[in-house]
């Protein structure tokens, strides 16, 4: 078997950076798998509409707190 | 909000050329992030910087944050004596870089794209693997949890 090289062993290390696989276990995967299932097309305009979705509810957090 | 499928229609309209990096990008691979700007590379030639001058224009790009009324002048020897501009248009945020950590500029990072399909025109965006590379390359907290997703996004695709 080959021996690693100097950038093999640095990219063998940051696979299994410990704080990334912490961060894994909280994705949500099932979100994932329903992306994957749409075209990027579809990807972006779902995006779109959570950005006018989030602006919805900061213009509404805004209205409730001038109450 | 910013227009994703408009600005990108708008650069390939005027034969920008560039690369979809960032969040953007992660959007394009499948991640589930809210992102807010659309983060480009761009080719740093005299043409294409005269393309991007152009292409941008009517949707008149300002300094993100900067207070109003600066003598911010969009033109080519403006982009030409800077590198990295984040902008705010009319169509959204938008992230003109001529580098970034981990990648590099536009030549460097050419050969690791896809080719994607975005509101029917064809674009270029960072592939999965330099993406992640990149991601860790900025090593804040936020891009590790950004890294974790891709990676996720990988072991998905790869099954």
């Amino acid at each position: 078997m080959a021996a690693m090289n100097d950038v093999d062993k640095v990219e063998a290390q940051q696979e299994v950076d410990p704080i990334v696989e912490a961060y894994k276990r909280d994705v949500d995967v099932t979100l994932i798998r329903e992306n994957l299932r749409l075209t990027v097309d579809q990807r972006f305009q779902q995006l779109m509409e959570l950005q006018r979705f989030a602006e919805d509810l900061r213009r509404a957090g805004r209205k409730a707190g001038e109450k | 909000m910013t227009d994703f499928r408009a600005l990108l229609q708008l650069l390939i309209e005027n034969e920008v050329e560039f690369i979809i990096v960032g969040g953007a990008a992660a959007t394009a691979h499948g991640s589930a992030r809210l992102t807010l700007d659309l983060d480009v590379v761009y080719k740093r030639s005299s043409e294409n910087i005269t393309r991007i001058v152009q292409a941008l224009k009517p949707i008149k790009p300002y300094l993100r944050g900067a207070p109003l009324g600066l003598p911010f002048d969009w033109s080519v020897p403006t982009i030409q004596k800077g590198l990295n501009f984040t902008l705010v248009t009319t169509l959204g945020a938008l992230d003109l870089l001529g580098e970034i950590v981990g990648g590099g500029g536009y030549e460097q990072m050419r050969a690791e794209t896809i080719e994607v399909e975005i509101a029917g025109v064809k674009c270029l965006c960072l592939n999965l693997d330099r993406l992640i590379a990149v991601k860790r390359a900025a090593g804040r907290p936020k891009d590790l949890e950004v890294v974790a997703e891709l990676q996720q996004i990988r072991d998905e695709t790869r099954q």
